[in-house]
């Protein structure tokens, strides 16, 4: 395997078949591929549509689009003649930044599930961000915040640090709300008639108590082995003063 | 309907059948009772067929005849009421309109499926996560021309070097279904078997979801010997009298292969490249661009993004399907009969020729053939022969079945 030439070639290739002498016969296969002897052959009926849509282009490499400027990358390096000046390079969002600070302070936003699946790629055509954290079809999270903090600092002309602690506090206040209704939901359901499972606390203390069970257990068999040995080893010693008796009975 | 309508506003009553005769003799004597207001109610138009009231008995006629000018006077008045009914319900509808929800459908998974595109846009693309290619120290550096750019650890496909290098593909389909040829679709990877049939069925190609046995091209004397095959005409309607030929012919080929999976498909791809049948593929960062004459640069590994390609490609079958039986239609036939066929037909010529020759020549020794066959003049009438001499002649008409 590797680069194949063929595929690039079908064209010329049936072109000179058709053409008398124009084909030199391959040497694979040449049994099965070489033209027919018996007069002209038809035309494939793919070659018009070929002829008509030239392939593209393959295998050479033009010089891929910067996403940051080169003086950016490595700092305190010399611009030496360009390295690896064909290698695709890191596309970057002023976002990144925001998202890697705000994740940072609020770690468990990362356990909140987050939907990949997209509908027909136009939600950005839906979003408004100077309406607030809240946009029609998409879930609260730590990316409203972010996008909430971006729009202020582009619009509003606030500081990274201003815009994100306005949108923060916007978004503790949602959160907040949301645990209310929780709770109340919680207990209006059982006003209802309603039951839960256990809750993380309960489970955690079963699986403590399970886990100093199993101590409990493995402790009685370390007591257990340690007896026995301390038993060996008295058995063991040999007692001088009976010893003597017995030799001398 | 109307008479239960009304039984259900006003009761059985309403609905009673006629009084007894000797009911209604005793009441035609009493002066004639007012229409009831349930009989003239104005909210309902009930119409009641007067047919019924004229097979009415003569012995009660003064009562049907009151009873008739009651149902006159109750239709009269329900047909005056439609206006204002009429009204009070469009009021009532612009009043509710805009009430709910509106419900709209923006993605289905079986969309590209069902009615797939003809076209795609970038914001279409990117849903179908046609962008993400594979992890960066994976790549096949031939495929950089084709990459946006790194991220997350992965390269970026080019959303709108995808959608140019598709738009080509889909106008070679096109190009080539015009043309008459053949075209395969081949996707041996799980899940790809409904877009990959899907796409045969709307260009009216041939499809292959499980492994392609080697030598399909290269040996296809001995591996597709069992295929049927078919010789038709310009409107795609099966020609008869080419049994022989169909006998004795070699399997064919396609004019154009699309594959799905280059990476697990390469002794197809090798065998196309032998062949001079030109491919068209979906080149994910890590495939080898070469295999195939036409490259989709796009996701291979995501079932959205093989479904909207492969649904993509159908359609464009499908129009240049519908483009050539329509100008089979006009009389433009847009392809050529193969050589192989040509030679038949001609051979086939030539033998009922030699064999029409021999029956004659034999005929003649046996002395069965006639001293004195007859002369047009002969069987045909005078009326026949008049016209064929004076008639001019008929064109033949390139739009009939025989042409």
């Amino acid at each position: 395997m590797g680069r194949q030439f063929l595929a690039a070639r079908v064209l010329q290739t049936a072109e000179a078949r058709l053409t008398k002498g124009g084909l030199r016969i391959p040497t694979i296969r040449a049994d099965v591929f070489a033209p027919m002897k018996n007069g002209p052959e038809t035309a494939p009926a793919w070659l018009k549509a070929v002829a008509k849509v030239a392939p593209s282009e393959t295998l050479t490499r033009p010089y891929p689009v910067q996403h940051t400027e080169r003086r950016d990358r490595k700092s305190g390096r010399k611009l030496h003649p360009h390295r690896n000046m064909f290698r695709p390079t890191r596309i970057v969002h002023p976002e990144d930044e925001l998202r890697r600070d705000f994740f940072r302070d609020h770690p468990w936003e990362l356990a909140r599930p987050r939907m990949l699946l997209e509908l027909d790629g136009q939600d950005a055509r839906h979003r408004d961000w100077s309406k607030g954290l809240r946009q029609p079809g998409m879930a609260l999270s730590g990316e409203c915040v972010v996008q909430r903090q971006l729009w202020l600092m582009e619009n509003h002309g606030l500081s990274k640090q201003a815009a994100y602690d306005v949108a923060r506090k916007e978004f503790y206040h949602l959160r907040h709300q949301e645990e209310v209704e929780r709770r109340l939901a919680v207990e209006e359901a059982r006003m209802y008639g309603a039951y839960f499972g256990q809750d993380y606390n309960r489970v955690g203390m079963q699986l403590e108590d399970a886990a100093y069970e199993r101590w409990k257990k493995w402790a009685g068999e370390q007591i257990a082995q340690i007896d026995l040995q301390r038993a060996e080893a008295y058995s063991s010693v040999v007692d001088e003063a009976e010893e003597i008796e017995a030799a001398v009975l | 309907m109307i008479v239960r309508n009304s039984m259900i506003r006003h009761g059985r009553r309403a609905v009673a059948a006629p009084a007894s005769q000797s009911c209604l003799r005793s009441l035609s004597s009493s002066t004639p009772r007012p229409a009831a207001p349930w009989q003239t109610g104005p909210a309902t138009a009930v119409a009641e067929p007067p047919a019924e009231l004229a097979s009415a008995p003569t012995q009660t006629s003064a009562h049907s005849q009151s009873f008739a000018l009651a149902q006159a006077a109750a239709r009269k008045a329900g047909l005056a009421a439609i206006p204002s009914n009429h009204a009070e319900y469009e009021r009532q509808r612009s009043l509710t309109r805009p009430l709910g929800s509106r419900v709209t459908s923006r993605y289905h998974p079986d969309q590209d499926l069902v009615n797939p595109p003809h076209d795609v846009t970038l914001e279409m693309l990117m849903a179908a996560q046609s962008h993400m290619g594979h992890h960066v120290g994976q790549w096949n550096p031939a495929n950089q021309r084709y990459i946006y750019g790194e991220r997350a650890g992965i390269h970026i496909i080019s959303l709108e070097t995808t959608a140019a290098h598709l738009r080509r593909a889909a106008r070679v389909v096109e190009e080539v279904a015009y043309h008459g040829g053949l075209i395969l679709f081949v996707g041996t990877r799980k899940g790809q078997m409904p877009a990959v049939v899907r796409a045969a069925e709307l260009a009216g190609g041939c499809h292959l979801y499980q492994k392609w046995v080697p030598g399909g091209i290269t040996n296809r004397d001995v591996i597709l010997a069992n295929g049927r095959l078919k010789v038709v005409d310009e409107r795609d309607r099966e020609l008869p009298g080419f049994e022989a030929h169909l006998r004795d012919c070699r399997p064919v080929v396609p004019d154009l292969v699309v594959c799905l999976n280059p990476v697990e498909n390469y002794p197809l791809l090798h065998e196309c490249g032998l062949a001079g049948i030109p491919t068209i593929g979906v080149i994910d960062t890590d495939a080898d661009p070469t295999w195939v004459t036409y490259q989709i640069p796009a996701n291979d590994d995501s079932l959205r993004c093989i479904t909207l390609i492969a649904g993509m490609l159908g359609r464009a079958g499908e129009r240049g399907q519908a483009r050539r039986l329509a100008d089979a239609n006009d009389g433009i036939c847009t392809w050529e009969t193969p050589r192989e066929i040509a030679t038949f037909i001609r051979r086939e010529a030539k033998e009922r020729a030699r064999e029409k020759e021999a029956a004659l020549q034999e005929a003649a020794e046996q002395g069965l053939l006639d001293d004195k066959p007859l002369t047009r003049e002969q069987f045909l009438s005078d009326e026949e022969l008049l016209s064929e001499m004076t008639d001019p002649p008929i064109a033949p008409n390139p739009s009939s079945p025989e042409a």
